[in-house]
């Protein structure tokens, strides 16, 4: 074999140096998770208590009961026979299938995904389209975020607070929020400039120009951004539930493991059905607001 | 020119045939995705490659994929570190049909799994040590999301493990005693949990097995069932799906075997004979894992550090004259 030259080869780091690089981080998270994990995992607790309570709800009212719940919230928000009919024939089909239960723990974790991820979503796109320094400093922050693989950040997250649903739903809000910040962001700044100056000519202030201007007609965009949160929230269900999460996800994760190729088929399916009914009725509950916009215009 | 072509295929098949009747030619050997295994087939690789003059090459592996290739398709030809009993059948009907054969034991002492808790804790209450203790302790394991019962770490979802840990969570009736059984996932989910316990000194109570680094590096203490082992029923009952009376029993120890297709075996005894004799002890291994681990060392490093420091292990399985060439090998790297 030729000598080693630089050339021929690249100039790599010392493998004890790099060895040393990797030992220093990990000792370093080691000792981090040892000083404040209770600290961090406590600040966690409420959201934790409010998770388990909000399971239990939902697994030990009567089925049909929840069946009524949803369905009503459906007829209320989106207002179509069609749609109402749908979700009880998907419901009552994940039911007779066996699936109740895993389908109401999913769904009680991505209800409580999806309101995290836009409470702390829509602030953050709003912010980001008030400055182009914040706007700066996040887009490659999001970048990582739905770039990362996500057991790079699991494991860390799992040493941190353990398993089970609070590392589960950071890791799916963490997945989930960029869409929601981008397209937010995106629907403010796309607001006709001169619009604004009408606003502004009217006398109208900061915060009433983006309650009463910016943010209504932002709307159509950033309901398109929390469906995309919904919709990646629900494609986490699974990696999730690597990490313990239970619901839906861990029998897909049975069936990889098995080759349990109908297992695999129906829970995914479900996954699939509640999917469609997240981004149905936020879509329907979008076009009815938009339709009370376009009739003041 | 056409006779600039013909002696090129000439040329061509003169190199190739005489790559053919090298002693043990080109062989590929399965990389698992684990540490043990990649460890196990890294050292395999070099001493094949140095002692016995084979080009081999790692490929990716998994139990089953491994396995079925190996029987159907005759490659790899070697699995370093095969846990068996995921298996038995396949692989025993396979035997029979002289497609594979078993070299030897990997692991002498057989994989073990239990069900451990943390040294700390037993150092604290020498009672934790048995089923019985931790029974009457059951507080102390608290279950991560809800605190008002307590805890067990089950096998991740859809191991065959699940199974068994499942029948005998039954048969201590750990469910009676307040015990819920938590799904980790996956290994590093499970992994992952341990580590969490470990470094904040917190209660841990659940599954696991060994050889492992995650045991090499926290030292953890098998749960005494206070029962024995009934091998007949584990291997009849609480790792079947259907077992109606799940008896308790402890773990019978997991043959793990190194497996080659019969068409090495046949072609290169020498290399085969190497595999026969090349076998780990579970402590050793644990050992070794930690190492890996500390060091963020992958397999061809380990290798290294395997070879330089532990002679005396590997040096009965090779004659004098293959380990002469391996430690000059050695002293080039």
């Amino acid at each position: 074999m030729a000598k080693e030259s630089w050339l021929t080869q690249f100039p790599e780091m010392d493998r004890q140096d790099l060895t040393a690089i990797k030992k220093g981080l990990d000792g370093a998270y080691r000792e981090f998770s040892r000083s404040y994990g209770e600290v961090i995992e406590s600040f966690f607790d409420p959201l934790l208590y409010f998770l388990v309570w909000f399971e239990k709800l939902l697994l030990e009212t009567p089925w049909w009961i929840v069946i009524i719940a949803v369905v009503g919230i459906v007829h209320l928000t989106a207002r179509s026979v069609k749609l109402s009919i749908g979700v009880v024939l998907a419901l009552c089909l994940i039911g007779y299938f066996g699936m109740w239960d895993n389908t109401m723990r999913t769904l009680s974790i991505i209800t409580v995904c999806t309101l995290v991820s836009i409470g702390l979503g829509i602030p953050i796109g709003i912010m980001m389209a008030r400055s182009n320094r914040v706007q700066a400093i996040i887009s490659p922050i999001l970048d990582i975020m739905q770039t990362m693989p996500a057991f790079v950040y699991l494991i860390p997250v799992v040493m941190l607070l353990g398993i089970g649903k609070i590392p589960g739903v950071i890791a799916v809000v963490i997945y989930a929020i960029p869409p929601v910040i981008r397209l937010t962001n995106l629907g403010i700044r796309l607001v006709d400039k001169e619009v604004l100056e009408a606003a502004t000519a009217y006398g109208a202030n900061k915060s009433q120009r983006l309650w009463g201007v910016q943010l209504p007609l932002a709307m159509p965009t950033i309901m398109a951004g929390i469906n995309q949160t919904i919709m990646m929230a629900l494609a986490m269900v699974v990696v999730a539930s690597m990490i313990g999460v239970k619901g839906l996800g861990q029998p897909v994760l049975k069936s990889i493991t098995n080759q349990y190729f109908t297992l695999g088929l129906f829970n995914g399916l479900a996954i699939v059905a509640l999917a469609i009914i997240f981004d149905r009725v936020s879509q329907a509950y979008a076009k009815r607001t938009q339709r009370h916009l376009e009739g003041t215009h | 020119m056409k006779c600039l072509v013909g002696a090129v295929i000439v040329l061509f098949g003169m190199i190739t045939s005489g790559q053919a009747s090298e002693p043990c030619g080109k062989i590929s050997i399965a990389d698992m995705n684990w540490s043990s295994a990649t460890l196990i087939a890294n050292v395999d690789l070099f001493i094949l490659e140095h002692g016995y003059g084979c080009d081999a090459e790692l490929v990716p592996g998994d139990t089953m994929p491994t396995t079925i290739s190996m029987m159907e398709k005759g490659e790899p030809d070697i699995a370093p570190e095969l846990w068996s009993n995921s298996a038995r059948e396949a692989i025993d009907k396979a035997v029979a049909e002289k497609r594979l054969r078993i070299a030897g034991s990997s692991l002498s002492d057989g994989g073990e799994e239990g069900f451990w808790v943390p040294e700390y804790m037993v150092k604290k209450d020498p009672s934790l040590a048995t089923i019985s203790g931790v029974i009457a302790n059951a507080k102390l394991f608290e279950h991560p999301e809800d605190p008002s019962i307590s805890g067990f770490f089950g096998c991740p979802a859809g191991w065959n493990c699940q199974t068994s840990t499942a029948h005998l969570f039954d048969a201590l009736k750990l469910a009676d005693a307040g015990f819920e059984m938590v799904d980790p996932g996956s290994s590093a989910g499970l992994a992952g949990s341990i580590a969490k316990a470990y470094e904040r000194g917190e209660s841990w109570f659940g599954y696991y097995w060994s050889p492992t680094a995650v045991l090499g590096k926290y030292k953890m203490v098998k749960v005494d069932f206070e029962s024995g082992v009934d091998f007949d029923h584990f291997t009849t009952c609480t790792t079947q799906e259907e077992c109606e009376n799940p008896k308790a029993t402890m773990y019978p120890p997991a043959p793990v075997h190194t497996i080659t297709t019969e068409a090495f075996a046949s072609k290169s005894p020498a290399a085969f004979e190497y595999l026969s004799r090349r076998s780990f002890k579970n402590a050793q291994m644990n050992t070794l894992l930690a190492w890996m681990e500390e060091n963020q060392a992958e397999g061809d490093v380990a290798m290294e550090e395997f070879l330089n420091n532990y002679e005396s292990t590997w040096m009965p399985w090779v004659s004098s004259e293959v380990a002469m060439k391996v430690k000059k090998a050695l002293a080039e790297l």
